[in-house]
């Protein structure tokens, strides 16, 4: 590479930079900052998106900011907002812990600041969590699948992904089907509990090995929908893999109604998913922040009841359900 | 003329503390709040551990080395630190020694973990990128089998309050980073050091005690993931099994951009400095914007891309000035 060629590259790198920075919103329309921890599943991006829509429909410019699974990149990101002088936060917390100086910097900045998703940790610090009812809507959906169970006769084997247990709503997760399934311990007995940290191949090879220690595995529970490849590829692996009505189906259930549990439940792979409600939950925090401006009084936390979603009500429910609509519009395109 | 002095200035360790200069001024009418004291004090912020991590890493690639488990030694440090020194029914809580027993224990931890890695290297002869790789699943792993995932919390005041001021965090990095830059441009083990990367059997008939300087360079790299762990916990009020796990890519390229190079021999440590102020400039400046991630993360890899070529370049002067002389 020549001098003259490589101050050619940083000059054009210093120009395309510049063009960028005019993608920065008008400073007369109010700001909101948006910083997730990650969009690597269906259910953040489409959160990201609603997010979005809803914000700028009542006006604001958006300005985004991905922490790529890094607490302290996040911190950096929200305090960048507030160097920016937006008028208001949504952040989706890396984890409860971490998040905390973040809410602290926006409130000594006087700048309201929702939490999506995911509650931090309890402190004097202020701020307004929406999130789904995670525990109410494992416990439902397992019931179904226990119901279903019941209605076939015979015994269960189970077993269940958790996930971080950094992470509150693994943890409700987690609680939810433990309740759903207190008292069927004569027909259901558990026998993997598999962590996974949100991770899909801690989840396979974790599923893996319980099939291989217990073959007779045929009630599975995911703490969550994204998962499910991991699930449907140990099952297939074991050929284990069935639809409903099939002698060897193995009762399926999960959690936030994403677009792949709901082609399954379509198809009959899986039996039921707690749906997440995120375009309630995208509105909640808007309306949320909205409050927190005019110094209204507003919930500290907001839950999302949700509902679940099964193979006998799906054509009812696909409306409410995220997941149909992004199934929905794969198929078109 | 021109030429020659453009040249000697892009062989001057200040090319790359320029280059963050006028990068901020150029781009201050573009970005609101840039030059704000508010942004001036986040990017103390997010540059001092990765001044402190580069300073490590510089040292360890002059040997002809590299340490990939930096990253997961800071994790481990940091909660090595938080189980000593949280209020949460830990090891020392509420006990005015929680944090300096935590703290000597994080240095503790990562030098020892230097130890390994230089003594796997040194003496055990095994390649630095094999040992330090599986370093990093070893120590990750230690790290979230101590907490089972979970965060620690509740830390001491004090100890929090080191990454409550910039002040505070520059009291801690300056002091090290002089002292590293001493060692390294005045002393005969820095010129030790420099000896071992450019050749190692050379070094050796000469006298030089190649096993013991990169067993040290080692050891300094784990003291600065420490180091780094004690500034990062702070700010972030809690110990995590996964602290820094992201942030390997902007060590080597604030290494690499500070005139280190990957084969060893060549480095100092005010470049390093200067190149970990230009990741953080241009990660910062990128973030204000509010670029989408895509367009962040393309970037980024555009100026470190652009950083690995300025440094071929630089390569080539030098080699052309050595010959000349």
């Amino acid at each position: 590479m020549t001098l003259r060629s490589f101050l050619s590259t940083a000059v054009l790198s210093a120009g395309a930079l510049f063009m960028f920075s005019g993608c920065s919103p008008k400073s007369d329309q109010p700001t909101v900052g948006v910083c997730f921890e990650t969009l690597q599943t269906e259910y953040w991006a489409e959160s990201f998106d609603a997010l979005r829509t809803e914000l700028e429909s009542h006006g604001f410019a958006v300005i985004e900011a991905i922490s790529d699974g890094d607490a302290n990149r996040q911190l950096s990101q929200i305090k960048n907002f507030l160097v920016r002088g937006v008028d208001g936060i949504i952040v989706a917390p890396k984890d409860r812990q971490s998040i905390v100086p973040a809410i602290k910097a926006a409130n000594d900045a006087g700048v309201p600041i929702v939490c999506y998703n995911r509650p931090p940790a309890e402190g004097d610090h202020q701020t307004v969590t929406v999130v789904a009812d995670n525990f109410a809507l494992a416990r439902d959906t397992v019931a179904y699948l226990v119901e279903q169970a019941r209605q076939k006769g015979g015994k269960y084997r189970a077993a269940i992904l958790i996930g971080d247990l950094g992470d509150e709503n693994a943890v409700n997760r987690r609680e939810g089907f433990n309740a759903a399934l207190a008292g069927t311990e004569d027909f259901i007995e558990v026998v993997a509990r598999i962590p996974t940290e949100w991770n899909q191949e801690k989840a396979r090879a974790g599923l893996v090995n319980a099939l291989q220690t217990h073959p007779d595995i045929n009630f599975i529970f995911t703490s969550s929908d994204f998962l499910l490849p991991s699930i449907s590829s140990a099952l297939q692996a074991q050929n284990k893999w069935h639809p409903h009505g099939h002698a060897d189906h193995v009762l399926l259930g999960g959690l936030d109604g994403d677009a792949t549990a709901y082609q399954l439940i379509l198809e009959g792979y899986m039996d039921a998913t707690g749906v997440q409600d995120l375009y309630f939950e995208a509105e909640q925090s808007v309306q949320a922040l909205l409050k927190l401006q005019r110094e209204e009084p507003v919930e500290a936390r907001i839950l999302d009841p949700g509902f679940v979603i099964h193979r006998d009500n799906h054509e009812e429910m696909a409306g409410r359900t995220w997941g149909a609509r992004v199934f929905a519009r794969n198929q078109a395109q | 003329m021109v030429r020659a002095s453009l040249s000697r200035a892009l062989l001057s360790d200040y090319f790359i503390l320029g280059l963050a200069g006028v990068y901020l001024l150029g781009m201050a009418p573009a970005v609101p709040g840039l030059l704000s004291p508010l942004n001036l004090a986040n990017l103390a912020e997010i540059a001092l551990p990765l001044m402190v991590l580069a300073m490590g890493q510089t040292l360890v690639l002059m040997t002809g080395g590299i340490d990939l488990s930096t990253t997961s030694n800071v994790a481990l440090c940091s909660v090595i630190g938080g189980m000593i020194m949280s209020g949460a029914d830990e090891v020392l809580a509420g006990s005015a020694l929680a944090m300096p027993v935590g703290v000597l224990a994080m240095l503790a931890t990562g030098a020892l973990v230097g130890l390994i890695n230089g003594l796997s290297v040194a003496r055990g002869g095994i390649p630095a990128f094999m040992v330090t790789l599986i370093g990093m699943l070893l120590l990750s792993g230690l790290a979230v089998r101590l907490t089972r995932s979970l965060p620690i919390s509740d830390l001491p005041d004090a100890f929090v309050a080191i990454s409550g001021t910039a002040g505070v965090a520059l009291a801690v990095v300056l002091p090290v980073l002089v002292v590293g830059h001493l060692v390294l441009s005045r002393t005969v083990a820095g010129a030790w050091l420099q000896s071992v990367g450019q050749n190692a059997a050379a070094a050796r008939v000469v006298g030089i005690p190649v096993e013991r300087t990169v067993m040290l360079a080692y050891v300094a790299c784990g003291v600065c993931s420490a180091l780094a762990a004690i500034l990062l916990t702070a700010r972030l009020e809690s110990a995590s099994p996964v602290l820094g796990q992201r942030m390997l890519l902007d060590i080597v390229a604030a290494s690499i951009i500070g005139g280190t190079s990957l084969f060893g021999g060549r480095g100092t440590i005010r470049g390093a400095a200067f190149g970990a102020i230009l990741v953080c400039v241009v990660t910062n400046s990128l973030d204000l914007v509010g670029l989408t991630f895509a367009v962040v993360m393309l970037s980024k890899g555009a100026v470190i891309l652009a950083a690995a070529a300025l440094d071929a370049f630089r390569s080539r002067l030098l080699a052309k000035a050595e010959g000349s002389a």
